[in-house]
C-alpha cells in the first residue's frame, strides 16, 4: 500500500494541461468492542484507506473515487474524474482553493490512545458492562455497552499547490440500558466522545445510562397542552442537524433554507449564540483545515439572536460573490465522496444558568429527554418540526413524573425566539453540541 | 474474486481458536450517482469499491475484522484479528468449499454499466423539465440517478461458497414549491435490484410528477390537528409504518437481548386479526431481495402475523441457533466493512376486501395520510413516532385540506390491534432503513388501512 501522501502526489501528477486535480486520501483503523452478559458481544476491528479525486476541467467538474488503490489505479481515478467531468454543466464558480497555511494541531492525535492493546479495549468494555448492570436492582441487562476508537489519517495536495496532512485520534463509549419493572420496560441512552482510549471516563456514561432507564419506568401519556419545555443537552442536539442544513451556504443559495433572506436579523432570542469552530480542541471534530486543505476557523452563525451569515465551502464563497471567503466548512463522508458545505464543532453556546434554575422556571413545563423522528418530522426548508418525545414532568422546580407517547410541534424560528433561558452544561455528541435549552413555550400532544 | 484454496487458508486461520464457524464476505463494487440540480449536472461521480470481511462465532459472540485490501498478507491479518474475540485453544476444521447456486431472483435485462452515462443525464433532464411544468411554483428540481452493481463472495467453514451479483437502480426527485413565504417539499424515489428495464416501468417522468403534485398539494396545507383521532394511511404508507413499529422488535437480536415487546409471545395475538404480515426477499427483483442473505443463508418468506397472530421472528444464525429454530435468511449487512445483523428485505401487510374509497367514506373525522417521511421505534418498547410527509383531514368522509407539520405516535401492539379496516389496493414503497450505523435497502407494502385510534402531532388546534 503506498503511504498516503505518496498516493495523493501521484494522483495530482497524472493532471493535464489545463485541468485543476485535487486528491483526498483517508485511513481508518477502528477498534470497536461490545460486552453482553459479561461475555464479549461482538468485536470489529477496520482498516480502510481510499482516495477521492476532483478534476475540474472548462468550469467542469467530475469526481471518482477508490479504495486501495495502487498508484496506477490512483492514475486511472483521475482519468475516470476526467471522463465524469465531460459530462457535467460548466460553471464558472468551480474551482480549486490557492493553498493557505493552517496551524497544526498536535492536541487531536493521542498517541497513548493508538498505543492501547486490544486486550485492554475488551477489558474495558467487560468492565463498563459489569458495572452498569450493578447500578440498580431494577437494571440487569444492557441492550448495548460498547467502548470504541479510531485512528485517522488524512492528506490532501491538490494542483493549486494545497499539500497537507494531519492525524486524529478519537474514542467513545455508548450505553443503552433496559430498565425492567412488571411488564414494563424502558431504555436509557448515553454516550461520550474524547480524544483518546486513555482519555475516557467511562462509569459516567453508565450511570446516566440507567438514570435514564429508571426514570422512564411508569411513564404516561401527558394530556395535549401548550407548555414550557427544556430541553436537556440530548435532546436539543436532535434539533441541531436542522439548524446545520439551513445554514448550510449551498441550502440557501438554491432556496433551500429558511434562513435566506434573514441575514442581519434577529432571529432568535438574544440568549441564543450558535458557532462552528474547528479549532476548538474539546469538541470531536476538531481538524486543522477543511476537506478542501483550507484553514478550520470559528465562524459566530448566531450571535445573541442575529444571524450573521452561513457556513461556506470555496464553491458557495465564490457564488456568494460579495466578498465571501469560505469558513473552512469543506466536508466529506470519506474519500467517497466529494467535498461539499457541513459542520465541525457545531455548537450552542453555553449559558450561565444551571439545569436546575432552567427547571424552575419551567414549571408546570417538561423536561424533554430524548425526541426522535427528527430527520422525518422536519421540514428544513419551512422550519416545521413535530417530533416524538420523552420526558419528564416539572414540577416543584424537579423534575419528575415521566411522560411518554407524546410530540412535540413548532417551527424553527418560533423555537429560537422562544429560547428563554441556555444552561452552562454545553456537552458534544458527535461533532455537535449543546448546554439545556428553555423554550417558553411549545406545544404538547398526547391524549 | 478469490482463490478457493486462499479463501480455504483463511477460513483456517480464522479457526484457530476453534469457535462455531468462520466465514468470509468478500465485495466489489461499482457504482454511478448523478445529481441535476437548478437543471445543471452538478455531481457526476463513479465509484469502484473492495474489500472483504473475516467473522468468527461462539455463541452469539463475533469478532470481525475487515480490510479493503485483498492481498494474503491483509486477509490472515484479518482472520487473526477476528479470531482474537474467542476464547478457545482448539481449532476448527474448514469443510471443502463448495458452490451453491441461487434462482437468480435479481437477475437486470438491461444492466446499467452498458447504458452511456449521458443517457442517465438524460432521464435527470426529463425529471427537471416534467417537475417544473407541473406548476410555476415550483422553485427547485433536484434529480438523482444512482446504479451500482455489487457482486459478493461469501464462503464459510462449513463448506458453504456463494458468489451472487445484485444490481441496483433508483431515480430520486425532490422538488420544492413556494407560493409567498410557504415553502414546501415533494419527494418520490422508486427503486429495485434491477438493470435500467426498471424505469420503463416507473419512468422518471412519473416519478417528476409526483414529487412535483405532492410539494405543490402542501402548498396549500395548513397546520395539522393534534390528539387521538382515527387515521387511514394509504396504501403503500401503511407497510413503512409496519416495518418501523412492528418490524424492528421482531428481529430476533432485539428479542434475544430481552430488548423486544414482542418476546415470549408467539402464538399470541398482537395485532387485528384483520393483519397478515410477511417478510419476503425472495421478491423478484424487490429492492430489499436476494437469492442467499450476506450470511449465506437462502432467501425466504417469512411469515410474520397470520390474521393478528404472531407467527415467529426474523433470525439470521447466531440466533437461530441460540433459539433452536431455523434462519430465516435475514442476516444482511451494509458492505464488507459491517458485520451482518438481522435485517428485513421487503415487509408487506397482504391486502384485505374493502373498496379503499369505502375506508376513507366510513371515517366521519380523522387523518389521512399519503406520504410518510419516515420514522423511529424502541423496539424495548414498542414506542414509535413517524413524520407525516403527506396528509389531509377527512371530514365527513371526505379527504378535504391538506395538513403540514404532523406525526404519528404510538405503542406498536395497540395501534396494530386498533387496525379496522384492511383494503385491496396493495402498493410498495422502497427505502433505505438504518440500524446500528448500518443502511439497509428495504421494500415495504400494504393496502389502504385504517387505525382506528392513533396520536396525531401538530400544531393545529
Amino acid at each position: 500500500m503506498p503511504e498516503l501522501g505518496e498516493l495523493v502526489r501521484s494522483a495530482v501528477g497524472a493532471a493535464e494541461a489545463g485541468e485543476q486535480v485535487e486528491a483526498y486520501a483517508d485511513e481508518d483503523r477502528r477498534t470497536e468492542v461490545s460486552a453482553l452478559r459479561g461475555e464479549i458481544e461482538g468485536m470489529t476491528f477496520a482498516g480502510s484507506v481510499g482516495l477521492g479525486v476532483r478534476v475540474i476541467r472548462d468550469g467542469r467538474l467530475g469526481y471518482a473515487w477508490a479504495a486501495d488503490p495502487t498508484l496506477e489505479e490512483a492514475r486511472e481515478t483521475v482519468r475516470r474524474a476526467r471522463d465524469n467531468a465531460a459530462l457535467a454543466e460548466p460553471d464558472e464558480h468551480n474551482g480549486l482553493p490557492e493553498p493557505e497555511a493552517s496551524a497544526p494541531m498536535p492536541e487531536i492525535f493521542r498517541e497513548q490512545s493508538a498505543a492501547v492493546r486490544a486486550d485492554d479495549k475488551v477489558r474495558m468494555a467487560l468492565d463498563l458492562e459489569r458495572y452498569t448492570v450493578s447500578r440498580d436492582p431494577r437494571v440487569t441487562k444492557v441492550d448495548l455497552a460498547q467502548v470504541g476508537d479510531a485512528v485517522s489519517h488524512v492528506a490532501i495536495a491538490s494542483t493549486t499547490g494545497v499539500d497537507a496532512a494531519y492525524a486524529r485520534t478519537d474514542a467513545w463509549a455508548l450505553v443503552v440500558t433496559l430498565a425492567v419493572d412488571g411488564d414494563e420496560t424502558q431504555t436509557g441512552f448515553s454516550y461520550t466522545i474524547t480524544r483518546g482510549l486513555d482519555a475516557l471516563t467511562w462509569e459516567p456514561v453508565a450511570d446516566e445510562a440507567v438514570d435514564r432507564a429508571v426514570a422512564m419506568l411508569g411513564a404516561a401519556k401527558p394530556a395535549t397542552a401548550k407548555v414550557p419545555v427544556v430541553l436537556d443537552p440530548f435532546a436539543a442536539s436532535s434539533f441541531l442537524g436542522v439548524l446545520a442544513g439551513a445554514l448550510n451556504a449551498e441550502n440557501v443559495l438554491k432556496g433551500r433554507s429558511l434562513f435566506a433572506e434573514m441575514v442581519g436579523q434577529a432571529v432568535g432570542s438574544s440568549v441564543f449564540t450558535l458557532v462552528d469552530d474547528g479549532r476548538r480542541l474539546d469538541g470531536p471534530g476538531a481538524c486543522p483545515f477543511d476537506a478542501e486543505g483550507l484553514p478550520s476557523g470559528r465562524t459566530e452563525l448566531f450571535t445573541a439572536g442575529t444571524l450573521n451569515g452561513f457556513l461556506h465551502d470555496t464553491y458557495t464563497a465564490r457564488r456568494s460573490g460579495r466578498g465571501q471567503r469560505s469558513t473552512g466548512n469543506a466536508k466529506r463522508g470519506g474519500y467517497r465522496s466529494a467535498p461539499g458545505v457541513g459542520t465541525s464543532n457545531f455548537f450552542v453556546d453555553a449559558g450561565p444558568r444551571s439545569l436546575d434554575e432552567l427547571l424552575t422556571d419551567a414549571e408546570g413545563g417538561v423536561l424533554i429527554r430524548d425526541v426522535s423522528g427528527v430527520h422525518s418530522g422536519a421540514n428544513p426548508i419551512s422550519g416545521e418540526f413535530s417530533v416524538g418525545a420523552t420526558g419528564l414532568r416539572i414540577d416543584g422546580g424537579a423534575a419528575g413524573e415521566p411522560l411518554r407517547e407524546m410530540t412535540i410541534a413548532s417551527t424553527i424560528p418560533e423555537m429560537l425566539k422562544g429560547v428563554a433561558g441556555v444552561g452552562s452544561d454545553l456537552r458534544f455528541f458527535s461533532s455537535v453540541g449543546t448546554p439545556s435549552i428553555l423554550i417558553g413555550e411549545m406545544t404538547l400532544a398526547g391524549v | 474474486m478469490l482463490d478457493r484454496a486462499l479463501v480455504a487458508e483463511v477460513l483456517a486461520a480464522a479457526r484457530r481458536k476453534g469457535g462455531d464457524f468462520a466465514e468470509v464476505f468478500v465485495e466489489e463494487r461499482s457504482s454511478t450517482s448523478i445529481r441535476l440540480d437548478d437543471a445543471t449536472v452538478e455531481e457526476l461521480t463513479t465509484g469502484a469499491d473492495r474489500g472483504a470481511g473475516v467473522r468468527v462465532t461462539q455463541g452469539t459472540t463475533y469478532g470481525y475484522a475487515y480490510s479493503n485490501r485483498l492481498d494474503r498478507d491483509a486477509l490472515l491479518e484479518a482472520a487473526a484479528a477476528a479470531s482474537a474475540a474467542l476464547r478457545g485453544d482448539a481449532p476448527g476444521p474448514v469443510v471443502d468449499l463448495s458452490e451453491r447456486l441461487g434462482p437468480g431472483t435479481n437477475r437486470a435485462e438491461r444492466a446499467a454499466d452498458t447504458v452511456p452515462a449521458a443517457d442517465k443525464v438524460a432521464w435527470l433532464r426529463e425529471v427537471d423539465e416534467v417537475a417544473r411544468g407541473v406548476s410555476a411554483e415550483v422553485v427547485q428540481v433536484t434529480g438523482i440517478y444512482f446504479d451500482s452493481l455489487q457482486r459478493r463472495l461469501i464462503a464459510a467453514s462449513d463448506g458453504r461458497w456463494i458468489d451472487e451479483e445484485r444490481p441496483r437502480i433508483r431515480v430520486v426527485a425532490q422538488v420544492v414549491a413556494k407560493r409567498g413565504d410557504v415553502i414546501q417539499t415533494g419527494w418520490d424515489g422508486p427503486a429495485a435490484c434491477a438493470g435500467v428495464e426498471f424505469l420503463e416501468a416507473h419512468p422518471p417522468r412519473v416519478t417528476a410528477e409526483r414529487a412535483a403534485r405532492r410539494a405543490v398539494t402542501m402548498l396549500d396545507s395548513i397546520p395539522a390537528p393534534a390528539g387521538e383521532m382515527p387515521v387511514v394511511v394509504a396504501n403503500g404508507c401503511g407497510g413503512v409504518l409496519f416495518h418501523e413499529a412492528v418490524g424492528h422488535p421482531l428481529e430476533a437480536d432485539a428479542v434475544d437481548k430481552e430488548a423486544s415487546v414482542y418476546r415470549g409471545r408467539v402464538g399470541e395475538r398482537c395485532a387485528s386479526e384483520l393483519i397478515d404480515g410477511v417478510d419476503d426477499a425472495t421478491i423478484p427483483n424487490g429492492w430489499g431481495s436476494y437469492d442467499f442473505d450476506d450470511e449465506g443463508e437462502p432467501a425466504r418468506r417469512t411469515e410474520l402475523f397470520r390474521e393478528g397472530v404472531l407467527q415467529g421472528f426474523l433470525q439470521d444464525r447466531l440466533r437461530a441457533a441460540k433459539m433452536g429454530v431455523e434462519p430465516t435468511g435475514n442476516g444482511r449487512r451494509e458492505s464488507y466493512a459491517h458485520p451482518p445483523i438481522v435485517r428485513m428485505t421487503n415487509t408487506n401487510i397482504q391486502p384485505g376486501p374493502e373498496d379503499p374509497d369505502e375506508v376513507i367514506r366510513s371515517t366521519a373525522r380523522g387523518v389521512y395520510v399519503r406520504g410518510l417521511g419516515g420514522g423511529q421505534v424502541n423496539p424495548a418498547t414498542g414506542d414509535f413516532v413517524f413524520g407525516v410527509s403527506e396528509g389531509y383531514l377527512i371530514e365527513n368522509g371526505e379527504v378535504t385540506t391538506p395538513v403540514r407539520g404532523a406525526n404519528l405516535i404510538g405503542r406498536a401492539i395497540e395501534v396494530m390491534s386498533s387496525v379496522d379496516a384492511v383494503g385491496s389496493d396493495f402498493e410498495t414503497w422502497e427505502g433505505v432503513c438504518g440500524k446500528d450505523g448500518q443502511g439497509a435497502p428495504v421494500g415495504s407494502g400494504s393496502p389502504t388501512l385504517r387505525i382506528a385510534r392513533i396520536t396525531v402531532g401538530g400544531t393545529g388546534a
